[in-house]
């Protein structure tokens, strides 16, 4: 016959359990202190930044522009933006993703646009027309055309394209986005608050409408 | 020293490192990742972002060091069950999935390779829980066993 456990026995292995269990716990939240994800991006005024400066809800964007839910993700919020004016202020940050073979020449264009006023004009055309460019090999033709398309400056962007600080900011960026836990886009920060995903994105403004009505 | 000593501390280890990361980072993230497979309504998926990756915690430190063994082991049977059961219907629902997400950014599986190593997981742990007492060398259970 099978030796039965005492009851001392279970409370012992119980009493060790809970200890476990809360040296677990503490490691944990001790590792998170340490690390300390908490942080949220400042809102600036630049170019980057569209909609009402004073709005109530001040978002800050990190955008992957090959990422399909970013393009999603964007559409959704242009859309947003036009049905309800002042709502929003959205500033974007580069978060060029590596897995992804054309993020990071993609966020050069948009940087490159940006400079010359056409952030985003040349954002929307990036995500409206990221089926046609993602699977390419060399996605630059196609980011030329879409440059021409919104009138920016060939020899200007030509030469912005070869200037090391635009990488050496979309890199500042992507570490900032890196310092508050972010793994995946798009991820947005929403008056402070980190919020991944279109689906959350949605719950977000719609419970912010339902609490204006 | 046996090998069912071995899988029960690496499948430990497996499930300590699989929440470590999800912990350690903001939940939001998980969120994101439980969010794409499309199964539970807002509030659930928020609770499970919150809670699975402590389970996952608890259970692999409890395997590793033996504690309640046949208990973890059942509840760890049950947690990979639940594993497949969400890649199974992702991957029948053709859901726009590319990788699990099942380890952070430390490995990344698409659903197919995950579906493989989930189910191979489930016949080992199972193994496990038929030689309990095997698997329970250099186990706490034992050490409470002898006092």
């Amino acid at each position: 016959m099978a030796k039965q456990p005492n009851p001392g026995q279970k409370v012992s292995k119980n009493l060790a359990a809970i200890f476990i269990l809360i040296i677990c716990a503490a490691f944990v939240l001790v590792i998170k202190m340490v690390l300390d994800y908490s942080g949220a991006p400042d809102q600036g005024q630049n170019l980057r930044a569209k909609g009402n400066l004073n709005a109530p809800l001040q978002i800050v964007e990190f955008i992957d522009f090959q990422c399909p839910a970013c393009a999603k993700g964007a559409q959704y919020l242009k859309t947003f933006m036009t049905d309800h004016p002042d709502v929003v202020y959205l500033e974007m940050k580069y978060f060029p993703l590596g897995m992804h073979r054309h993020a990071v020449m993609s966020s050069r264009y948009a940087e490159c646009a940006s400079q010359q006023g056409k952030f985003w004009p040349f954002h929307d055309a990036l995500v409206e027309k990221q089926h046609q460019w993602k699977n390419l090999i060399s996605a630059m033709p196609a980011f030329d055309v879409m440059a021409d398309n919104v009138e920016i400056d060939r020899t200007q962007l030509n030469a912005c394209l070869k200037d090391e600080s635009i990488d050496a900011l979309i890199i500042k960026d992507k570490n900032e986005g890196e310092s508050y836990g972010i793994k995946s886009t798009p991820t947005y920060f929403i008056n402070g608050e980190m919020v991944v995903g279109l689906k959350s994105l949605k719950e977000v403004l719609n419970k912010h409408l339902e609490e204006k009505k | 020293m046996n090998l069912l000593f071995f899988f029960r501390v690496g499948f430990g280890i497996l499930f300590i490192i699989s929440a470590g990361q999800k912990l350690i980072e903001p939940y939001q993230n998980f969120l994101y990742v439980v969010q794409s497979y499309s199964i539970l309504p807002p509030v659930l998926e928020d609770l499970t972002a919150r809670m699975m990756p402590w389970m996952e915690l608890f259970l692999g430190v409890f395997l590793v060091l033996g504690l309640w063994l046949k208990q973890s082991l059942q509840g760890s049977l049950a947690l990979v069950f639940i594993f497949l059961c969400v890649v199974g219907q992702a991957l029948w629902r053709q859901l726009p999935i590319g990788e699990c997400g099942c380890f952070g950014e430390l490995i990344t599986l698409p659903l197919h390779g995950v579906l493989i190593l989930d189910s191979s997981l489930f016949l080992l742990i199972a193994i496990l829980i038929k030689n309990v007492d095997k698997a329970g060398w250099l186990s706490l259970d034992r050490y409470f066993k002898k006092d």
